[in-house]
């Protein structure tokens, strides 16, 4: 692993830079914001997690450590478990099992400029861990080893999850996919 | 095994696989696999097999989510304002509780030091006799009335 980019921004926000605060902001919410917003489906509560996420940096800064992950996976793992948190306390679950089974039925043809709503049905319907790792790797666009890394799994397990959330997202989305 | 990438030419279940989980852009794919991935996509089969992983990646493209507002980033920013100070002020106080610890242990130190060094002043003054009773030295006397007697 190279030289974290992050670290020297850490180190400034760490000794009390207000620049420095500022620059980790703009870098860094439009990818937590966006990380959030597709974990959870729901704008409000995309934005009340990246507040609390950079709550969590601005305790951590001044003891920041460049460990085995980088800091930008730390922030991403910081922020999905705030997000579970959240899924969590929306009682989605009866157990702490996570379904498996998505609800795969091909959602009905979006109206122009209501795709977004469809994608959106579509990611909320899937898996939380197999949503997890297509937000990580498809739209965060972490390498695989990071996206492992921020989940903790092996990055053979991250391709099972992509793989199986890729699959259900395809039938409820492509339509003729079947055919294929 | 992902970890450990296929040396040489990459097959088509390899390739397959790969698109399954990473979708039709190479870009996102495993930097150890993307040169042998970049050969096989230039065959007929690997064409096809991206143009179907593809098809996924233009809906999901779809997904877009709205820029940061900026009363959210005005919020987050004043947060780390505010979350500075307060760490100024813990540190402020732990420094006070500190000195006035290390005040604390040199006053005691001090106060040892003296008890040590300087001899108490009643010890010249005052000379345990075997005589000596709580209520005085009374043995000498006690002999003479007796002898007057």
């Amino acid at each position: 692993m190279g030289a974290d980019p992050d670290e020297e921004l850490v180190r400034r926000i760490g000794a009390g830079d207000p620049a420095a605060v500022q620059t980790m902001v703009a870098r860094k919410l439009p990818r937590i914001l966006a990380l959030a917003a597709r974990m959870l489906g729901d704008a409000a509560e995309a934005e009340d997690v990246a507040q609390e996420t950079f709550v969590r940096i601005w305790r951590h800064a001044s003891g920041w450590r460049q460990g085995q992950a980088r800091f930008d996976t730390w922030i991403h793992r910081v922020a999905l478990n705030l997000c579970y948190d959240r899924l969590r306390r929306r009682r989605e679950w009866t157990t702490d099992e996570l379904p498996e089974v998505a609800d795969e039925a091909l959602l009905p043809d979006a109206t122009p400029g209501d795709e977004e709503r469809r994608v959106n049905q579509a990611l909320q319907r899937i898996a939380p861990r197999q949503r997890e790792a297509i937000v990580l790797v498809y739209y965060q666009e972490l390498s695989n080893i990071e996206a492992a890394g921020a989940m903790q799994i092996s990055v053979d397990a991250l391709e099972s999850l992509l793989a199986r959330g890729r699959r259900s997202l395809q039938a409820m989305l492509v339509r003729g996919d079947g055919d294929d | 095994m992902a970890e450990n990438p296929f040396e040489g030419p990459m097959d088509a279940g390899r390739f397959a696989a790969l698109a399954d989980a990473y979708g039709g852009a190479l870009h996102r794919w495993p930097a150890a696999e993307q040169a042998a991935a970049i050969l096989f996509a230039e065959t007929d089969e690997g064409r096809a097999i991206l143009a179907h992983a593809s098809r996924l990646d233009t809906v999901l493209d779809r997904h877009r989510v709205k820029a940061p507002s900026p009363t959210l980033y005005g919020a987050i920013v004043s947060g780390a304002v505010t979350s500075v100070r307060q760490k100024r002020r813990r540190r402020f106080w732990w420094l006070g509780f500190g000195l006035a610890g290390v005040g604390l242990a040199g006053a005691v130190a001090g106060l040892a030091l003296i008890t040590v060094v300087t001899p108490d002043p009643a010890a010249d003054h005052y000379v345990m006799d075997a005589n000596a009773t709580s209520f005085g030295d009374a043995g000498p006397d006690a002999d003479q009335v007796e002898e007057d007697l």
